[in-house]
């Protein structure tokens, strides 16, 4: 094992944790670098997923712990890559492992430390999207692979203040005296021939669209927020329900953000129109009276089963109305979104009492940084820009770095997955040829 | 072997321990018969909670383990692995699931301690009969072959070519390339197509490791996952066939475009003026535009022929279409810059990197876009009239036209069928080929070791193309580059003296593992193709099959604890 070439890839969300699963078991060893403490991505924290309504986490699940327990990968998750130097076949790169304050091989993931945290129920959950609280020692969600705690540096008593009370009450209630906050960060050097990025997407802010309201009205949220609301995991149970209510009347809004070269992005986010479609579909199913209505400018239900969805979602009684909503306003207790309905040709508005907005999708806001650590371009959206648009979207300017997932482009989690695998591939090549040589 | 039985109780952090009394499920294993020691631990999976088990397993010289904990799907290749590690045959190790099917449902501590001693005592009493099995691999013939020379075809070649195996290219026509190579300029950065295809295509024909077989098709496959052999026969008569042996197959048999003589009232075939966007391509490359001899001043492009059309049976959307009209009415308006160029469209699809603008860049160049269900084309004098439900304006309005141009959809190709029966691979609603899963596994097959590439699995631009063919290599090389594949130990096994020979067994098997012997008259299933799914078993009339790990004695033993409890 030892003297076969190893590949990184930077990332493990689907994409990432597709492409190194398909490196390893081909036989070659891979360090898989994830930032958070828990890899997984965006699709941890999606409910069911379009078309099919398989439950995210359960095809997910099983994923991330084969990359866990895999012989040939190493996972270094709560951790960064800060230099590569180098060629293909022949990268050294530099990875920075943040101090966790928790000892790796001693926690065994209980969680009691996180019962005992006296800033319990008060830091701001972000994997549910703020719609929850945990406390500053957390791990990102149950299903967390490694299951291995954090402390939080931002909101830690100690870490921030220097005192945490007269005593540790995290590290007085760990079993397994796992706790250390004498942690100091690592720096590690590994030396692959072939480098995968796979960093994934942001979502646009969308206090950039003011007429939305969106952080004035609680009961105007985005999608991912919805996905957080819908899950069984999430802080409601799986429960649509906003401060206590059950809402009546739902309006969901396309490209927020997308499609708008003058205050929003040029560009089409490819999965609105569908994971919008899904949201509607559940809505309808946990609330069988509830008057749903999507806006959009054209329904894009591109992929294979996806004009299918749209066609059953259409029929459980979803009201698909075409134009663009110019704002969203209160009227009472109740928002009201203003639209110019463009088959009726007149402006129209609608009742609601949730508003859930497509927000677009936008590169990483590193991705420069890290277009700059690789020597990578990145096209005029601000994603990575591969070889060549058609015949080479998966390599890049600089030999033996490759891109996969959303980190191109947006896409879907088919299209995803089929893009980490072809990374997988022409790293695949990479790693034979630079073991034959 | 007598049993000696090893209990581990999991208290899984509080979440088992919160509702279980896991010591009093302890205390009750104790007494079972055939237990040589009960435990509990707050993590079994724990590196502790595994030191545990092979310890206990080679001090007490255990030979079954039970552990009483997570879904098997967690960690039952854990607590194979400690056992195993231990001395234990992985497969003498029986999980009981008692926290997502008990701690987790049953609040009352009560029930919830009851329901997981008689999980236990039932996975005990079926532990006792669980007999070792062997995990065996099979050699990789080191090789692929890959089916169909287009964009698809020639780019899963080169990868696999590119990391040192033979690969042998079977294309049907006589020349590599497929559709594309009948494109003039490919959309979104309008490149000619002769300035990129061909480089690829020589790319192949000049790669030592790739075979290419013109004028062929493939004519049989035997054989599985690591192991194929497949016989190339040339279409025409008189050459003899090769018969060559491959690890794996990537199929990229591509698509057809939808004949639009099937719409008959959009008049195709009848009036010059009406073509389609693939016949438009090769009159861009041609540059020639002219409808009987003129030059067209209005010219139309209707999307959506044959696609989202449930009268039709076709009503899923073919993805690229939007994008082509998109191509060509740029390539139209620079063409002829006296022309009107209008698009009747549903939805405008333009998703893909560069989609989007390419659409304005579409609208800024003049190209005019306008939403409506077209329903007719008639003839009025030299021109053809576009009957159009305009849904904007909610009124019918009738176009004239010197060039209709119609956005055919993609639907796959008759040829694909052979192909499918050859390999008993299953297609979806819409004729395309089945992926094994439709969000984690795009390229996989319900068959081991066969591949997905391009337009064969659904419509595709030239990108997602490329991006799915080098995947199906990326899925190829893993077994190739293993040189072994793992083989199911919990396979099906004929009793030869029971086995009457009827052959239900053979037709009810999804993978094709059992095969009547010509010489005995008796099935036998094939241990490599063999996925341990029982429907063998448990319809053969004679009794004559077993299903190795989960034997009638065993599961009988399970199901009586459970009754009897
Ligand atoms: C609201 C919503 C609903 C959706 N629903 C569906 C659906 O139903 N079906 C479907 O097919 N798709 C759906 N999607 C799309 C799906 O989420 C994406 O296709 C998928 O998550 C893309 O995976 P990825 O790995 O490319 O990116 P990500 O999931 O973003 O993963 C990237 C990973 O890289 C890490 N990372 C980033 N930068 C660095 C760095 N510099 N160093 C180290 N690590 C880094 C991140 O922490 C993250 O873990 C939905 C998306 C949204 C927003
Ligand atoms: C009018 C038109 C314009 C287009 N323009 C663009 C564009 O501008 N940009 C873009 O990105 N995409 C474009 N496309 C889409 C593009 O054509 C496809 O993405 C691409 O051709 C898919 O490649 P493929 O290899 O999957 O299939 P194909 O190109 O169909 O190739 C399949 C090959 O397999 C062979 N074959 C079939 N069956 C067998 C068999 N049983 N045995 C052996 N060989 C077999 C066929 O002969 C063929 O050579 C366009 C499509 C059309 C119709
Ligand atoms: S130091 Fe205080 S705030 Fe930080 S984890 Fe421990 S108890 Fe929580
Ligand atoms: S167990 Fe399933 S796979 Fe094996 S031979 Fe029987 S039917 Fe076929």
């Amino acid at each position: 094992m030892a003297q076969k070439p190893a590949a990184l890839v930077i990332g493990a969300g689907i994409a990432g944790i597709q492409a190194a699963l398909d490196i390893a078991d081909a036989g070659y060893p891979v360090y898989l670098v994830e930032r958070e403490p828990s890899v997984g991505g965006r699709m941890a924290q999606l409910d069911k997923t379009f078309p099919t309504l398989d439950c995210s986490s359960c095809i997910l699940t099983p994923k991330m712990v084969s990359v866990g327990q895999h012989p040939n990968i190493e996972l270094m998750t709560y951790s960064e890559v800060v230099a590569v130097e180098g060629e293909a076949g022949a990268f050294h790169v530099t990875i920075r492992r943040k101090p966790r304050y928790v000892e790796e091989d001693l926690c065994r993931g209980c969680g009691a430390c996180a019962q005992a945290c006296r800033m319990r129920g008060r830091v701001v959950d972000t994997f549910n999207q703020g719609l929850s609280k945990r406390s500053a020692i957390y791990v990102p969600f149950p299903q967390a692979v490694p299951l291995i705690y954090t402390v939080d540096p931002e909101t830690c008593l100690y870490l921030t203040r220097g005192v945490c009370g007269k005593t540790f009450l995290c590290k007085d209630a760990c079993p397994a005296d796992a706790i250390n906050f004498e942690q100091k960060e690592r720096i590690v050097k590994v030396d692959v021939a072939a480098i995968i990025v796979a960093t994934g997407f942001d979502l646009m802010d969308p206090r950039t669209k003011p007429e939305f309201g969106y952080g004035v009205y609680p009961n105007v949220i985005t999608g991912l927020e919805f996905e957080r609301l819908s899950s069984a995991s999430g802080p409601t149970g799986g429960k649509v329900v906003l401060n206590g209510n059950e809402p009546q009347d739902v309006v969901f809004i396309h490209c927020v953000g997308s499609r708008d070269p003058h205050t929003g992005v040029p560009y089409c986010s490819r999965i609105c129109c569908m994971y919008t479609a899904k949201h509607a579909h559940l809505v309808r199913d946990k609330l069988p009276n509830a008057r749903i209505t999507v806006f959009y400018i054209d329904m894009r239900a591109f992929g294979k089963g996806y004009e299918e969805f749209y066609d059953r979602v259409k029929e459980e009684r979803v009201i698909y109305r075409r134009g663009e909503p110019s704002e969203v306003y209160r009227r009472g207790d109740r928002l009201v979104v203003r639209a110019e309905d463009s088959l009726l040709g007149r402006t129209v508005e609608v009742e609601a009492d949730l508003v859930v907005l497509a927000t677009a999708v936008v590169p990483r806001a590193d991705t420069p940084a890290v277009a700059q650590l690789l020597g990578l371009a990145c096209s005029p959206d601000g994603f990575f820009q591969e070889a060549h648009p058609k015949y080479r979207p998966v390599e890049t300017a600089r030999t033996g770095v490759f891109l996969a997932g959303c980190c191109q482009s947006p896409k879907d989690i088919p299209d995803t997955v089929a893009q980490a695998k072809a990374a997988a591939a022409s790293a695949l090549v990479v790693l034979h040829q630079t073991r034959s040589r | 072997m007598k049993p000696r039985i090893g209990v581990y109780i999991c208290h899984c952090g509080t979440n088992v321990a919160a509702t279980v009394d896991v010591e009093a499920v302890t205390e009750f294993a104790a007494t079972l018969p055939g237990v040589v020691i009960a435990r509990h631990y707050t993590y079994m999976c724990s590196e502790p909670g595994q030191a545990l088990i092979k310890e206990d397993a080679r001090t007490l010289g255990l030979n079954r383990v039970v552990v009483a904990s997570c879904s098997p799907r967690m960690h039952e290749p854990t607590f194979r692995a400690a056992s195993h590690e231990g001395g234990v045959n992985p497969y003498q190790v029986e999980m009981a699931n008692i926290r997502e099917q008990c701690s987790w449902v049953h609040p009352d501590r009560h029930e919830a301690t009851d329901k997981a001693k008689a999980l236990v005592y039932a996975a005990v009493m079926k532990a006792a009969h669980l007999e070792p099995l062997e995990e065996r691999e099979a050699p990789v013939t080191p090789g692929a072959l890959v089916i169909g020379g287009g964009v698809a075809g020639l780019v899963a070649a080169l990868d696999i070519a590119d990391a040192g195996f033979p690969v042998h290219l079977v294309e049907r026509s006589d020349r590599l390339g497929g559709r594309v190579a009948e494109l003039n300029r490919t959309f979104p950065d309008l490149e000619p197509v002769a300035e990129w295809l061909p480089a690829l295509v020589d790319q192949v024909r000049r790669h030592p490791n790739i075979t290419v077989y013109l004028n062929s098709r493939v004519t049989d496959i035997t054989g599985f996952v690591g192991n194929f052999e497949a016989r190339v026969g040339p279409i025409e008569a008189g050459l003899a066939p090769a018969q060559i042996q491959v690890g794996a197959i990537v199929i990229a048999t591509g698509y057809n475009v939808f004949d639009p003589r099937l719409k008959p009232e959009f008049g195709y075939g009848i009036y010059p003026q009406v073509v389609t966007t693939l016949e438009l391509e090769q009159r861009l490359s041609s540059g020639d535009l002219t409808v009987n001899g003129k030059t067209p001043k209005e010219v139309v492009f209707i999307k959506c022929v044959g696609s989202r059309d449930q009268q039709l049976g076709r009503p899923y959307c073919s993805r690229v279409c939007c994008m082509i009209s998109a191509k060509q009415a740029q390539l139209v308006r620079q063409a002829l810059p006296d022309a009107r160029v209008t698009v009747f469209y549903m939805d405008v699809r333009t998703f893909g990197k560069r989609g989007e603008e390419f659409y304005d860049e579409a609208r800024r160049a003049g190209v005019r876009y306008r939403r409506g269900n077209v329903s007719e084309i008639y003839r009025r004098g030299e021109r053809v009239v576009v009957r159009v439900e305009d849904t904007l304006l909610a009124r019918t309005v009738e176009h004239e036209a010197d060039l209709v141009v119609l956005a055919v959809g993609m639907e796959p190709r008759p040829e694909a069928a052979d192909i499918a029966a050859l390999l008993k691979l299953p297609r979806s609603a819409d004729g395309f080929l089945l992926e094994a899963h439709p969000k984690l596994r795009p390229v996989d097959t319900a068959v081991d070791g066969v591949f997905l590439a391009g337009c064969c699995q659904g419509p595709k631009d030239i990108p997602d193309t490329v991006a799915q063919a080098k995947a199906a290599a990326a899925s190829a090389l893993i077994p190739l580059m293993r040189g072994v594949v793992p083989m199911e130990a919990a396979t099906a096994v004929v009793d030869p003296e029971l086995c009457a020979g009827c052959g239900m067994c053979v037709e009810i098997c999804p993978y094709s593992a059992p095969a009547l012997d010509p010489l005995w008259g008796v099935s036998r299933v094939n241990a490599v193709l063999c996925k341990g799914c029982g429907a063998c078993a448990v319809t053969c009339p004679s009794k004559a099959i077993r299903l190795q790990h989960f034997t009638p004695d065993q599961i009988l033993a399970q199901v009586e604890a459970l009754v009897g409890w």
